[in-house]
């Protein structure tokens, strides 16, 4: 087996509403998978608990056979730092920064110096498309842009996983589509996994396994055969 | 207009929402507050001339006189005494203010606190110079309630109305002859309402700068809503009409507030001590019109910043969704500083207080114009040699908005110019004479030897001991190292009346006005210097507030991604502190040359103390006022869902 990211019978509520009741979930090295499910059925809670944003009330998740739901808030945060890579609908660059700054400030997070870092950054821009936009701000770029911005910062780190919540979301359906598919190849090339939350079945076809969640669990495929 | 929408939009904001509308509503009420307080001081100082002014003599000049009025001062411990010799040269002379009736010769009116003072000192210390009073002064007599006055009856022959006395108004009034009792305000009044002015104009500037910035608040917190109601087709008018309705609902409420935390200050701003004595709390009360004026005014002023605030919005639907790089500040500003600096080595002591007043406002100001230019200059010098994350974002964000970052620190900035110009101007302390005490009495030319002999007698009645000698124009009991301020007060109380028109007074007494003066702008110092800094660190804190909400979803997604809280808030941290260092120290040393030409003398140890206190206090403020909002940023990126709302 070489599961990177392995979720058991996760258990999350949020008061009277149980928004995952008992997940099982799998993920392979290298592979993509997307999630599906209708709004509120708990997509974004199993990808929070699956990245160590939340603690789930129940269950287990290991990262590469070590058990991460029990850490400590500031181990999680340095875990997702350095392991994970994100991708969110929007709003996630900061705005007075540079787009190469965006991308390099993980790295200096992560205390590579600051030339290192924005030269590693930099390698980015051209094989995203990006040639060009290294000194523009976000507000002067356009969201497949600024999308393909934050999949850089994603992965500029080399991460294990990369978790994306309706990347998206935020954009006309051919940008979507074309962003989707950077996406699902820079994670590959870079031999990270891919989970990804989406509401688009194209997206979904183009990672190589789709679970599907309703009311808290999975319909089928959390583990793959 | 949409008042209803309006309306809908203030209530439906969301705890966050509402969050602003408060910061808001404080800042507008803090500021207020202070408003009145600088425009309330003046109309105080002018309160305080008014009731003095009687005191004053105005020769009666070709009109019928009715009186002869003059003034002196006498000592009591170490405290003035005003006295007022009145005589009646026409039965139907006015009573004085706070008297009932004109005062028959022989007969003292005490100010209440000289009656009793005059009760509880043995009466061979004091009640002995004025054999027999016959009333209490009422308020109207009176510059302040504590102060020292009596008003003592004469006969129009009588040798002190007729004795010649010194010309020094600083020692007194001669005798006049008046048509009136209504006088003028006195050259040392006046010269406290100039600087009344100063004071006020100091506390004025970064009160407006941060009545701008809490304006702001309320638009910062509505963008996005507002660029979202303009892509769904409001009209601009709509908008702004809607967002100015807002803030100006929400100033007037804080505007009525900040009045009655003032009226709520009164009683305690009253017992500030100026000029020997707290106030009347009547006084310090401005006025019904000058609040109603002032009710009026601040919202207004919200308004208008509001609207400045909102062009943005206004101009494109996407102004706020899309942000771009700011246009570069004009080296303008900067030329503009330097033609006020360079006005100021013009400006010596003869130039007028108004014109002096005006300098130092426009010179002001100008440090207000230059901070944004230079804080973006500080931003990209910063930028350029950051190497760890939280100096590079700092840097950044002074860049991409230097007048938001110098909202934050303008206060304290502009307060460093203050501290550099009054810690250049605070003069030193007098030197005084050590020494067993000497009382000394100017006496007519030819009478010395006549009366030494009587002070001796007198002295020795009254059971001092002390060696009277005489000189050519003047009387010097020296009353020997064992006296102390009650056996001093005897001996003045002895030789009370003496020569008429004349008091004996030592060299402390001679030199109170001076000391008087210094107290004075002292306290004036450390209560503009207060002021300044309620506003400074206020004004910093709701900066630091509504920066943290006004960015919270991107914080919220760099914490989800694994920032550390600490990284963002030594960012925050040093996003303010680089520019206040730099602009506080430019402030203070331009503060200084602005004092340079006004200067008496070398700067001294209380100067230099009360510059680095500043120093202190400022950062240490800015840096409280900041870290009170960390508990914001980490609720506002515990949020495991951050969006815009
Ligand atoms: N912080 C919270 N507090 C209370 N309830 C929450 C919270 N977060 C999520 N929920 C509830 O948990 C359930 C699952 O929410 P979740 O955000 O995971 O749904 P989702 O599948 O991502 O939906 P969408 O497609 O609309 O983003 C929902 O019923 C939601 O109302
Ligand atoms: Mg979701």
């Amino acid at each position: 087996m070489n599961d990177v990211l392995v979720g058991r019978a996760l258990v999350k509520r949020f008061g009277q509403t149980v928004a995952l009741g008992g997940v099982d979930i799998a993920i392979r090295a290298g592979e993509a998978v997307a999630i599906m499910g209708p709004s509120g059925s708990g997509k974004s809670t199993l990808l929070h608990c699956l990245a160590g944003i939340m603690k789930p009330d129940d269950g287990e998740v290991h990262l590469l056979g070590q058990r991460i739901d029990r850490m400590r808030e500031r181990e999680r945060s340095a875990l997702r730092r350095t392991r994970f890579g994100f991708v969110f609908q929007f709003g996630q660059l900061l705005p007075e920064l540079p787009a190469e700054e965006n991308v390099a400030l993980p790295l200096m997070l992560g205390g590579v110096a600051r030339q290192e870092a924005v030269r590693s950054a930099r390698a980015w821009f051209v094989p995203l498309g990006l040639h060009g936009m290294e000194q523009r701000r976000p507000g002067e770029l356009s969201g497949g842009q600024a999308q393909r911005v934050a999949i850089a910062r994603a992965l500029v780190t080399k991460p294990a996983v990369v978790f994306a919540d309706e990347p998206t979301g935020a954009l006309d359906q051919q940008t979507g589509h074309d962003t989707m598919r950077l996406l699902v190849e820079a994670t590959k090339h870079n031999g990270a996994s891919l989970i990804v939350v989406t509401h688009d079945p194209n997206v979904a076809r183009a990672c190589d396994r789709m679970v599907e969640v309703r009311d808290g669990r999975l319909l089928a495929g959390g583990v793959p055969a | 207009m949409n008042l209803d929408l309006t309306w809908r939009l203030l209530k439906g904001g969301g705890r966050r929402g509402l969050l602003g509308t408060w910061l808001t509503l404080a800042a507008v009420a803090v500021s207020t507050a202070l408003l009145l307080f600088a425009v309330a001081a003046n109309f105080a100082f002018a309160a305080r001339a008014d009731r003095g002014a009687w005191r004053t003599p105005v020769p009666a000049e070709g009109r019928p006189a009715v009186a002869v009025e003059a003034a002196r001062f006498d000592f009591v411990r170490d405290r003035a005494i005003t006295v007022v010799d009145l005589a009646a040269l026409d039965p139907a002379a006015p009573a004085p203010p706070g008297m009932p009736r004109f005062p028959k010769p022989g007969e003292t009116w005490l100010s209440p606190a000289l009656a009793e003072l005059a009760r509880t000192l043995p009466a061979g210390e004091l009640a002995a110079r004025w054999p027999r009073q016959a009333g209490v002064l009422g308020d109207a007599a009176l510059v302040h309630p504590d102060e020292l006055v009596a008003v003592v009856g004469r006969a129009p022959d009588d040798p002190e109305m007729t004795a010649a006395r010194s010309e020094d108004w600083i020692a007194g009034r001669p005798p006049t002859k008046v048509a009136d009792l209504r006088g003028r305000t006195s050259e040392d009044s006046e010269a406290y309402q100039v600087l009344t002015l100063i004071a006020s104009v100091l506390m004025v500037v970064p009160l407006l700068v941060f009545g701008g910035a809490a304006a702001r608040l309320t638009v910062a917190r509505r963008d996005q809503r507002l660029a979202a109601l303009r892509l769904v087709g409001a009209t601009p008018g709509q908008v702004v009409g809607m967002t100015v309705a807002e803030a100006v609902i929400v100033a007037f409420a804080g505007a009525v507030a900040g009045v009655a935390a003032y009226a709520l200050a009164l009683p305690l701003l009253a017992r500030i001590p100026m000029a020997g004595g707290p106030w009347y709390a009547g006084d310090l009360w401005p006025g019904l019109l000058v609040v109603a004026g002032t009710l009026v005014a601040v919202p207004l002023l919200v308004g208008l910043s509001a609207v400045a605030g909102l062009r943005r919005v206004v101009v494109s639907p996407l102004g706020v969704a899309k942000r771009e790089t700011p246009p570069a500040l004009r080296f303008v500003r900067v030329l503009a500083l330097l033609a006020a600096l360079a006005a100021v080595p013009v400006l010596g002591m003869g130039v007028s207080a108004g014109v002096i007043a005006a300098v130092i406002a426009l010179a002001f100001l100008c440090v207000n114009l230059v901070g944004p230019w230079v804080v973006a200059l500080v931003g990209r010098i910063a930028a350029a040699t950051a190497r760890r994350p939280a100096r590079l974002l700092a840097a950044r964000r002074l860049i991409d908005d230097p007048r938001s970052a110098w909202r934050t620190v303008s206060g304290v900035a502009l307060t460093g110019f203050v501290a550099g110009f009054i810690g250049l101007l605070s003069p030193g302390v007098f030197s005084g004479d050590e020494g067993p005490p000497q009382l000394r009495l100017a006496v007519p030319a030819g009478q010395t030897a006549e009366v030494a002999g009587q002070a001796r007698e007198r002295l020795e009645r009254a059971g001092v001991t002390a060696t009277v000698a005489e000189s050519k124009k003047t009387v010097v009991a020296a009353l020997g190292s064992s006296a102390d301020a009650a056996g001093v007060d005897r001996a003045r109380t002895a030789l009370a009346g003496l020569v008429p028109g004349h008091t004996a007074s030592t060299e402390a007494d001679d030199q109170r006005f001076g000391t008087q003066i210094l107290a004075d702008v002292r306290v004036g110092t450390v209560v503009v210097l207060a002021v300044s800094f309620l506003v400074a660190i206020a004004s910093a804190g709701i900066t630091a507030a509504s920066s943290i909400l006004d960015r919270r979803q991107t914080y919220a997604l760099l914490r989800l991604a694994g920032t550390p809280l600490e990284v963002l808030d030594r960012a925050r941290r040093t996003e303010t502190l680089l520019p206040l260092a730099v602009m506080g120290g430019g402030a203070i040393a331009v503060g200084m040359i602005c004092a340079v030409p006004l200067m008496m003398g070398a700067m001294n140890a209380t100067g230099a103390i009360t510059l680095l206190a500043c120093v202190v206090l400022g950062f240490g403020g800015v840096a409280g006022a900041g870290a009170l909002s960390r508990p914001l940023l980490r609720s506002v990126t515990a949020d495991p869902a951050p969006r815009p709302d």
